[in-house]
């Protein structure tokens, strides 16, 4: 029988190569059926830890008295039950918090600069061919090493998130919203110098290998084949990124205790309900206005 | 004068006029320059910037990252800590796909039955979902940790809110991308959009909406470490109570199986993300 199997080919799959000789196929993992398998089993076995806990809090969903609990919590927000104007109908407390509001502003635009600055340094030697492929100037082991080393500090950088980030790096800095810059930006600069590096390897070739041909040298071959593909695409992500860093800035503004996040804070920790509820308005405001920004600016770069 | 040579994998050719240098990217560089040193002047530069002694705590931080805590009992803690993360983040996932997918469906627009009301229906859920991932993870979190009292579903839902929110949206633009003409051919044999979206649309848009999945679950990791700032377990609490102990070795050895894990499931979602788009 199994003579004849190798004789026939299988009419469903034709493993069968032009000249009708049979084609060896290696039995290869299904990488989507072992992805959603995997996860199957992940989410029970998450599900299954977390409520096997005692305290999980799931029962707890489904009791009256918690969403109370939630209910007065969002009265509160809304000022009911506390004497005194709430903060949100006093001019006064408005310009207080707006001050925050463009304080946090200018921490995502420092952070994009950071990051950017940072990218634009170094996303070249971390593309595999620049560094040692078709696109390197010199075969040098010095530009494999490179390589190496820019995309080891981009996965230690990304694998770290932005809070941990400020948390150390307001070891060193006085409070303000610089270290919190310097926090997201680092973070940033992990995930932009990948995208962009990743850009750089997907691009096409050919006019950087015409002006090779033509006599370029490396710096041309870069000012003029390279450089004009990547960067409008590096420009776009850059502002996506922008998005999300507006709404980080409170998170490190938490820790960092500049901007937005450390009013937040206080407020929370000082019952001051009402506050909150006006930081929050101020922070969905930021974060419009950047999305709207961002949308317009990401139309100029194409 | 600019040549355009513009021919990326994700662009097609654009040909632009001489004059466009303060209309396009010109106009934008100088945007980002102007915004970059409004940004800088914003700075109180004048007084201390750098802590008294701050300097030598960052040093003896980073000298630590060379000596890691590998005794036997922290290396359980870490793993116990880095389950945890991996088991919130999903769960808050899983939450976010059932959050996201009606949502997005809703969002699309697909399954409307007018012009008039396809409008009003898209512009009312996109409101919602982005509202829903206005809100940082953190920021929820500390509402729900108020709200509902501390526990681990504080922290999957903080979770779930803002991602299904963003997966929602995503998925709601994956449906309406999809080739036009098989949706036809459905609808002139006599499908309704239900059938339409089933059919045709869903099998069209899944392995994208999959990938996209696959990479927030990435995200969401990182999401679920930093819940520890609002006292909900993981590795997140373990850093900041090795950070304010000054026990920078058991940070590190904290941050190493952070960022294993962060690359562990980015290796992952890009294995498949391959086989996806191919």
């Amino acid at each position: 029988m199994e003579h004849l199997a190798a004789e026939v080919p299988d009419p469903v799959n034709l493993d069968v190569g032009i000249n009708g000789g049979r084609v060896e196929r290696k039995p290869r993992l299904n990488p989507i059926r072992v992805s959603l398998v995997g996860f199957l089993v992940l989410a029970m076995a998450s599900w299954g830890y977390i409520l096997a806990n005692g305290d999980s809090g799931f029962g707890d969903l489904f009791k009256l008295e918690t969403w109370k609990g939630a209910a007065s919590f969002l009265g509160e927000l809304a000022g009911k039950g506390k004497a005194g104007t709430p903060a949100f109908l006093q001019l006064g407390e408005w310009g207080k918090a707006g001050k925050l509001a463009y304080e946090t502003l200018a921490m995502s635009v420092l952070a994009m600069g950071i990051a950017g600055a940072g990218v634009l340094i170094t996303f070249l030697p971390a593309a595999r061919n620049v560094a040692m492929g078709d696109l390197a100037a010199s075969r040098s082991p010095l530009w494999k090493g490179l390589y190496f080393v820019v995309r080891g500090f981009f996965i230690f950088t990304r694998g770290i998130p932005e809070l941990i980030m400020a948390m150390i790096v307001i070891f060193a800095f006085s409070p303000g919203i610089l270290p919190g810059a310097i926090a997201l930006g680092l973070h940033n600069y992990g995930i932009l110098g990948k995208l962009s590096a990743e850009v750089v390897e997907n691009l096409d070739p050919r006019p950087a290998r015409a002006l090779r041909t033509s006599g370029a040298g490396a710096f041309q071959v870069l000012a003029y084949g390279i450089l004009p593909q990547a960067l409008p695409q590096f420009l776009t992500y850059l502002l996506y990124r922008w998005e999300v860093v507006i709404r980080t800035t409170i998170v490190v503004g938490l820790v960092s205790a500049g901007g937005l996040g450390r009013e937040f804070r206080l407020d929370m920790s000082f019952f001051r309900y009402t506050d909150v509820a006006l930081l929050l308005i101020w922070y969905l405001i930021l974060v419009m206005f950047v999305d709207l920004a961002s949308m317009y600016l990401r139309r100029l770069a194409r | 004068m600019r040549s355009s040579i513009a021919s990326t994998t994700l662009q097609r050719p654009r040909y632009r006029t001489q004059d466009s240098f303060f209309r396009g990217r010109g106009l934008l560089t100088l945007l980002l320059g102007v915004a970059l040193i409004w940004s800088l002047t914003s700075v109180n530069w004048t007084g201390s910037i750098v802590h008294p002694g701050g300097l030598s705590a960052i040093g003896e931080f980073f000298k630590a990252a060379f000596t890691p805590e590998l005794s036997g009992s922290f290396l359980g803690l870490t793993l116990g800590s880095a389950w945890t993360t991996v088991a919130y983040a999903v769960a808050g996932i899983c939450l976010a796909v059932l959050l996201g997918f009606p949502l997005g469906v809703l969002a699309s627009g697909v399954l409307a039955k007018s012009a008039g009301r396809r409008v009003a229906q898209v512009a009312g859920f996109r409101i919602v979902l982005g509202f829903l991932r206005a809100i940082h993870e953190l920021v929820w979190a500390w509402l729900f940790v108020v709200a509902l009292g501390l526990s681990p579903m504080a922290a999957i839902l903080a979770l779930a809110i803002p991602y299904g929110g963003i997966l929602g949206r995503i998925y709601a633009d994956i449906l309406n991308d999809v080739p036009q003409e098989p949706l036809r051919a459905l609808r002139s044999s006599g499908a309704s959009e239900w059938k339409v979206l089933l059919y045709g649309r869903l099998p069209m848009a899944l392995p994208d909406m999959l990938s996209y999945s696959f990479y927030r679950f990435e995200c969401a990791i990182r999401a679920a470490a930093i819940m520890g700032f609002v006292g909900i377990g993981g590795l997140g609490m373990q850093i900041q109570l090795s950070l304010g102990d000054l026990f920078y070795n058991e940070v590190w050895t904290l941050l190493y199986a952070l960022i294993g894990l962060v690359l562990l499931v980015d290796v992952w979602s890009t294995w498949l993300r391959r086989s996806l788009t191919q």
